[in-house]
C-alpha cells in the first residue's frame, strides 16, 4: 500500500448536509443497489455486502462508489438468469 | 475526476458501466418508474442526521430517555420513529470529559444509515478507515478535533452486526433551551465522533 494520505489533504466536510454525491452516476448506483437488494434479495443487503468488501479489499485504493459499482456487477452477475417463457 | 484525454469521450467508462447496470436491471424490471429519484430524494432530504440529532437532544433533555438510549440503544431510537435498513443493532456510546468515542468502519463502510444519513466521503476512505484505528488522536487533531492529552479514546468498529452512534457531550450554557433548540446544535461529526460540540 502506498504511503496513506493525509486526511488533512481531502477536502473534509465540517457540517451537516453535506453533498454525498459528486456525480449524478454516483447517487444512480446507490440507488440501483438498493433497487437489486429490494426486488431481487427481498430486502436482504448480505449479498451485496459481501461483494462491497470484497471490492473494496481487492482495490483498497479505488475511489468508493467505483468499488461499490464493481460490487454491484459482481451481485447482478451472481442473479440467476431470467426464466424465459 | 477521472483522466482526460485529448479527446475526452461524452461519457467515462464510469458512466458507462452505471448505465448499463441500469439498463440491464431495468429490463429485468428490478427498478420502478422513478425509483431512482425516490431513493436519492429519500437519502438526501428525509432520512439523515437530524435523525440522530433528535436522538441525542432527547437524551440530553430526558435522563429517563438516555438511560434507555445507552442500554438498548435500536428501541430507543425507534421510540422516536427512526429504524430500519442499517439501523437495527445500534449501540449508542457515550462521551464523557475522560472518554471521547469515534466511530469508523475497516472493512467497507458499515454506518448507521437511518439516523446519520448517508456517509460523508472521507468516511469511506482508506486513510479514514486504516489510520482512526491506529492513531485516533492524530487523525481527530488532523480533523480539528483537539482532546486533552489524558483523556482516553475509544474506537469503535461498525460492521454488519453492530452500528454505533456518537452521544456527544451537552455543550455548557445550554440549559434553557428548548429540546428542538439542542437539536440544532448537534453536528454529523460529533456523532461519528470526529468533532467535539
Amino acid at each position: 500500500m502506498s504511503a496513506p494520505l493525509s486526511l488533512s489533504e481531502l477536502d473534509l466536510p465540517r457540517r451537516n448536509g453535506e453533498l454525498v454525491f459528486d456525480a449524478p452516476w454516483q447517487s444512480t448506483v446507490f440507488a440501483l443497489a438498493a433497487a437489486v437488494v429490494d426486488h431481487a434479495f427481498a430486502g436482504n443487503r448480505e449479498p451485496f455486502r459481501r461483494h462491497l468488501i470484497a471490492a473494496i479489499a481487492a482495490e483498497p485504493e479505488r475511489p468508493y462508489w467505483e468499488s461499490w459499482t464493481a460490487a454491484l456487477e459482481a451481485t447482478v452477475a451472481s442473479l440467476p438468469e431470467r426464466q424465459t417463457s | 475526476m477521472s483522466e482526460e484525454g485529448h479527446h475526452p469521450a461524452p461519457v467515462s467508462p464510469i458512466e458507462r458501466r452505471v448505465a448499463a447496470l441500469e439498463a440491464l436491471l431495468t429490463e429485468r424490471g428490478l427498478v420502478p418508474d422513478g425509483f431512482i429519484d425516490e431513493i436519492t430524494r429519500r437519502y438526501e432530504s428525509e432520512i439523515g442526521p437530524m435523525n440522530g440529532a433528535k436522538v441525542v437532544a432527547r437524551a440530553w433533555a430526558d435522563p429517563a430517555y438516555r438511560e434507555r438510549l445507552l442500554t438498548a440503544g435500536t428501541a430507543a431510537i425507534a421510540e422516536l420513529g427512526f429504524g430500519g435498513a442499517e439501523g437495527e443493532h445500534m449501540v449508542v456510546v457515550e462521551n464523557t470529559p475522560a472518554i471521547h468515542n469515534v466511530i469508523v468502519c475497516t472493512l467497507c463502510s458499515c454506518y448507521p444509515w437511518p439516523v446519520l444519513g448517508l456517509p460523508p466521503a472521507w468516511y469511506k476512505d482508506p486513510p479514514y478507515r486504516a489510520r482512526m484505528v491506529r492513531e485516533p488522536r492524530t487523525v481527530l487533531a488532523e480533523m480539528g478535533c483537539e482532546l486533552p492529552g489524558d483523556s482516553e479514546i475509544r474506537v469503535w468498529d461498525s460492521s454488519a452486526e453492530v452500528r454505533y452512534l456518537v452521544l456527544p457531550e451537552r455543550p455548557s450554557g445550554t440549559d434553557g433551551l428548548t429540546e428542538r433548540e439542542l437539536a440544532g446544535l448537534v453536528t454529523r461529526d460529533s456523532m461519528i465522533g470526529v468533532a467535539r460540540l
